[in-house]
């Protein structure tokens, strides 16, 4: 029945995109590391990611993720819209729920900005060739560290990068919480732990991906 | 005390409707919130005017009936309260007091703060009872169910169907209170003859009904009179998947 199946698929897909995260943010922490150390390294595990044909299809599992994520939250919200046709007054929804409990929706809208204008970064460039042609680096790999190190000395860049990246700790803590609930797991003390595992996650993937395009700027 | 009633007014559920302010004085913090919206109607009866429809029956917080928005929230400023145990000296003197209807498609108001609840009868009708033999009744003793379990049966049967959860919820869900329906049943042994068939059903009307998709904000289980925990819901999902699976 659509009013299981269709929160199901959000929880399924958004937890996949979670674990995903956590994937992503360790490889660019090699951003971090000197220039010397880490183009080499950033190019070699880029381009072995790349001609891994198993990693082709966790690719396309992600972009058919984010998809059916999308489509599915917007149907969630377009009923749930419709389920409350008459606002109050006065609403002191504060008092009873968090503000990002309330607004998934918005803050999975500067999500989806996000990844738009990030693909266009990498995956346009990198993987259908547009924009300025990419280069190789010593070893012969695409040189995505140069991609990435030249976007991120562009100010305006940084501050899209880094200042989007506190929506995503809001969804991503409520979201957290919620999907392990919408797929019935309801033990009380392991749903404490959860929540506390879904803070420090989102803190982590925030403040982590957040503060790289910064460091990379000023390095 | 004196205080300013600002409140919705409809006459029946095709008009429009619009607030109304009323200045009320001669009020006592001690009376409950209901006495003060007696004493205004008081005032409208020697006025001529027409009283404001409310609700409710027990004034003790048990039967669900007087469930309004104050002030932006369901029940009033206090959590898990009803609106009949909530009394002055919880506002201040002087002070505006915004009343309106449970707000939900499913909730159509039927004039001023009452609104038709029946989408909740409808829901309990598709599996909110237990098929029991009738006839003196069975000794009490005869089955033995366990104190945790007997315990979390009670938390979800103390649902009065207020509707608070479905009002304070952005999305106009009923999932707390159908899933405090069917967990209380379906955790005892004389809920298991229709176990599988009371969450598939229960949840396929709530669905009809045009109530929302839970999106775990939290909101109902801070409003709702009985403290029903929102783990209640999470119980009824993995109800609902062990059903499809093995019904
Ligand atoms: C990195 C990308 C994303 C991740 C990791 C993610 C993760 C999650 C998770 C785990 C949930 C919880 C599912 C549940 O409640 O059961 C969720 C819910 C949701 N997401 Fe996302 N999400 C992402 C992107 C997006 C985008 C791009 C949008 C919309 C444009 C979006 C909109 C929503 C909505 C509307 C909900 C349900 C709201 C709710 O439960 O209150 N998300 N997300
Ligand atoms: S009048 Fe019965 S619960 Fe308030």
């Amino acid at each position: 029945m659509e009013l299981f199946f269709r929160k199901s698929m959000i929880a399924v897909t958004g937890l996949f995109l979670c674990l995903f995260l956590i994937v992503h943010l360790s490889a660019n922490c090699i951003l971090l590391l000197p220039e010397e150390v880490a183009r080499g390294l950033y190019n070699s595990y880029s381009t072995t990611l790349r001609e891994n044909p198993l990693i082709k299809i966790v690719a396309y599992a992600l972009y058919l993720s984010i998809l059916l994520h999308v489509v599915y939250a917007l149907l969630v919200s377009l009923r749930n819209k419709k389920a409350k046709p008459t606002k109050y007054a006065v609403n002191r929804s504060s008092e009873n729920s968090t503000w990002a409990s309330q607004n998934m929706g918005l803050l999975g809208a500067f999500i989806l900005l996000f990844i738009v204008v990030h693909l266009a970064n990498f995956w346009a460039r990198i993987k259908l060739g547009m924009g300025d042609v990419v280069g190789t680096d010593a070893l012969g790999n695409v040189d995505v560290y140069a991609v990435t190190s030249s976007l991120f000395h562009n100010i305006y860049y940084v501050i899209f990068y880094s200042f989007l990246m506190i929506p995503l700790g809001f969804h991503l803590h409520h979201g957290l919480k919620s999907a392990f609930k919408t797929l019935g797991f309801y033990h009380k003390a392991g749903l404490r732990l959860v929540a506390k595992i879904a803070l420090i996650y989102a803190v982590i993937m925030s403040v982590g991906f957040g503060i790289i395009p910064l460091i990379v700027y000023f390095k | 005390m004196k205080v300013a009633f600002r409140i919705w007014r409809q006459d029946n559920p095709n008009e429009k409707g619009g607030f109304k302010e009323y200045q009320v004085d001669n009020l006592n913090a001690d009376m409950s919130f209901l006495e003060a919206l007696d004493h205004l109607n008081e005032l409208l009866v020697l006025r001529n005017e027409k009283v404001v429809a409310f609700e409710y029956d027990c004034r003790e917080g048990i039967c669900g009936q007087c469930g309004v928005f104050i002030n932006g929230r369901a029940h009033g400023p206090h959590d898990n309260v009803t609106t009949c145990q909530l009394h002055m000296r919880s506002f201040q003197d002087g002070e505006t007091i915004v009343i309106e209807p449970w707000r939900a498609k499913s909730f159509p108001v039927i004039k001023d703060l009452i609104v038709d609840r029946s989408a909740f009868d409808r829901i309990i009708e598709q599996g909110g009872y237990i098929s029991a033999k009738t006839g003196t009744a069975p000794e009490a003793n005869a089955i033995p169910i366990g104190k945790e379990i007997s315990d979390r049966a009670m938390d979800a049967a103390a649902c009065i169907g207020c509707g608070a959860c479905v009002a304070t919820c952005k999305n106009s869900s009923a999932a707390l209170f159908t899933s405090a329906k069917i967990n209380h049943l379906n955790l005892l042994p004389q809920g298991q003859p229709e176990a599988y068939r009371r969450v598939i059903e229960m949840t396929a009307q709530m669905a009809k009904e045009g109530f929302g998709h839970c999106t775990f904000t939290g909101a109902c289980e801070v409003e709702c009179p009985e403290g029903i925990s929102i783990t209640n819901i999470a119980e009824m999902n993995a109800r609902y998947f062990k059903a499809k699976i093995f019904s």
